[in-house]
């Protein structure tokens, strides 16, 4: 019998949360199951997961980060600006991320140096990222994105043989990627000895300013990467285009199994958590429900789903 | 809290200092604010006119006030749900009370916000405390279950106010924030005050020491609750009708305004009047952008990095005066 920490239980509690919540729509739905309803919940999924992927690092080491919805935003509407200035894409890929990491950076450095609260930290420095932005394109956002980029994202489009996107295929390789390093490296290994532990994780000789200034760069970096992403899939640029982002990202990560305390967590879980978010609102929709609707019940599955498996221990047991 | 300070010859200088640790950097920057907004616009900031700003700055106020007693729990503690809770109960109020059932007498009125406040209040702190969700979670499912309420009951603007509360919207709403803050010095006179300070700053001690933990916690929610009621009913009386697009809006700001006023977010430190004097000075700096006539861009610029100065600088306070105990 295959014997499951409490962490992998709750990995495998979302999946099946989610494979639930698929059938239920499929019965429930006409079409639902239906080849381009899946696609398109693939792309939705992936690309909630990339956006999350900073969120699940930054939680494990402690701390959280607001800043990813502005800077998805920053990354679409500049990526779309310096292209349709003729700028060669790749390029402006470059450009668009190192500015990504620098903020990501300034983020970590701030919070950890000062011990200031990130979620404080996150959201000034998100705010003024996101108000420098609007001032250079006037609040109108131009300019357009390549034809590849488009067909990499596009629910269309198709991997060789395979029906689905480039975008989900290189998600998965990203994905098993990100698993590695957490698991099988010296970074990961440090991430979950300070998020567990900020005052002994020094003393093992981890630097906690560097692993917050690489953590919380990392972090900016794949919001960009999300916010370069959209800009294929919906064609043109939009300032607002990550603010459902905000929200969406924890919640992934929470539902996936990862403590906002820090020091326990895994990326497998995220994904779990972002097909999960991405299943309830096709199938919300699917049902004919108001959007505001659909945020309340959000609402109402996410406590219901965090406080089946996702509660925290009583003061008592931890002493 | 346990500082222990050696009785040092009463000099001016250690007077001052100790004022400084006490209320910390927002009171420098409201001072600095305040002149700033006199000079640039003597008109507006007249004393005449005091009252009316009291009322634009009222609704703010009140959203960080509430903010605070979740905070102080500590571990996580925090209601992210304070801003759409007030709308929420700004729809209630003026769509179902006063309009659908024709209500306008304050004493069925302040009672109900109040009262609704302090049931979500209820519904937070079971969630955060008892199924023990993480507050920032269990609060944002409420967050997305209010506006979702709202926006269904009140798809678009609409309604008046009584007159009384649109009275309360101008130099009386001195008269609500009053309430709120008697009501916190009626708290700090009991037991449950010590307990909550002990609680945020190490709960596993308190635990030990007999302090129902659990319990605290949950207060802190209701009492949030109860002050979001009243901060709902400030921002009805500013707004003059129902609007399901303001409320939200106060959650991040009045975070940022607790965190200004020296409240630490890990909980056990921190004062209602330090929130108070950080959301006068969000308001403040807001006031005195608007007067440049700067595009609201610049104006997000601006507020994003005062907002970050005021917190490093704050942090840089409290290491040079030794008070750098773990922020976080």
């Amino acid at each position: 019998m295959l014997r499951l920490s409490s962490d992998q239980w709750r990995v495998l509690g979302s999946l099946l949360v989610a494979v639930g919540l698929h059938l239920t729509g499929t019965i429930l739905i006409p079409g639902y199951s239906s080849e381009f309803s899946i696609r398109a919940m693939l792309v939705l999924a992936s690309l909630l997961a990339i956006a999350s992927i900073g969120q699940t690092l930054v939680v494990i080491i402690g701390g959280i980060d607001l800043s990813i919805p502005f800077l998805i935003g920053f990354a679409n509407v500049v990526a779309a600006q310096l292209y349709g200035d003729g700028v060669d894409f790749v390029l402006v890929c470059l450009i668009v991320v190192s500015l990504a990491g620098l903020i990501g950076a300034l983020n970590g450095a701030i919070s950890s140096i000062l011990g200031l609260h990130p979620l404080i930290v996150t959201l000034g420095i998100g705010t003024i990222v996101q108000g420098s932005v609007l001032l250079w394109t006037g609040g109108f956002p131009s300019g357009s994105a390549p034809g590849a980029l488009s067909e990499f994202v596009s629910i269309g489009g198709s991997a060789g043989p395979v029906p689905v996107p480039w975008l989900v295929p290189a998600f998965v390789v990203l994905a098993a990627l990100l698993a590695v390093v957490l698991s099988r490296t010296a970074y990961g290994r440090r991430l979950f000895a300070l998020g567990s532990n900020p005052r002994a994780a020094p003393l093992a000789l981890i630097n906690p300013v560097g692993m917050w200034v690489i953590t919380f760069a990392v972090s900016a970096i794949f919001a960009a990467i999300t916010g370069i992403l959209l800009l294929g899939f919906t064609g043109s640029a939009y300032g607002e285009v990550g603010q459902p982002y905000l929200f969406q990202t924890i919640a992934a990560v929470v539902i996936g199994g990862t403590a906002l305390v820090g020091g326990r967590g895994s990326y497998f879980g995220t994904v779990a958590g972002a097909l999960v978010l991405t299943e309830i609102n096709t199938l919300l929709i699917g049902l004919g429900l108001q959007p505001s609707l659909v945020q309340a019940v959000l609402g109402v599955v996410i406590v219901g789903l965090v406080s089946f498996y996702g509660r925290d221990p009583h003061v008592r047991t931890t002493i | 809290m346990t500082d222990i300070i050696t009785p040092p010859p009463p000099s001016t200088r250690t007077v001052l200092i100790e004022v400084w640790r006490r209320v910390g950097f927002a009171p420098v920057l409201f001072i600095l604010l305040l002149a700033i907004n006199i000079a640039i616009n003597p008109a507006r900031f007249a004393p005449a006119a005091w009252g009316t700003l009291i009322g634009l700055a009222a609704p703010l106020i009140g959203a960080a006030l509430a903010s605070t007693p979740a905070i102080l729990g500590g571990r996580g503690g925090i209601d992210i749900s304070v801003g759409p809770l007030m709308g929420f109960i700004n729809a209630v109020v003026v769509l179902v009370l006063v309009q659908r059932m024709g209500v306008d007498s304050p004493f069925i009125i302040v009672p109900v916000a109040i009262g609704l406040g302090m049931l979500v209040g209820v519904i937070n702190g079971f969630l955060a405390t008892i199924l023990r969700i993480q507050p920032i979670v269990a609060t944002l499912g409420t967050y997305l279950i209010l506006i979702g309420t709202t926006l269904t009951i009140l798809p678009a603007p609409t309604g008046t106010v009584p007159d009384w509360l649109r009275a309360l919207g101008g130099p009386l709403s001195i008269l609500p924030l009053g309430a709120v803050f008697l009501v916190w010095i009626g708290i700090r006179r009991l037991p449950y005050y010590d307990h909550l300070m002990a609680v945020g700053s190490d709960d596993r001690a308190a635990y030990t020491a007999s302090i129902p933990v659990t319990l605290v916690r949950f207060v802190s929610y209701v009492i949030t609750g109860g002050f979001a009621g009243v901060a709902a009913l400030m921002m009805t009386a500013l707004i003059g009708s129902a609007d399901p697009s303001i409320g939200p809006t106060y959650t991040l700001i009045a975070i940022s305004a607790v965190a200004l006023g020296g409240v630490s977010l890990a909980g056990g430190r921190g004062r209602l009047l330090g929130a108070a004097i950080g959301a006068i000075d969000i308001f403040l700096l807001q006031s005195a952008l608007t007067y440049f006539n700067l595009s609201t861009f610049v104006l997000q610029i601006a507020y994003g990095a005062v907002l970050v100065i005021a917190i490093v600088l704050t942090a840089l306070q409290d290491k040079l005066l030794g008070r750098a105990r773990g922020a976080r």
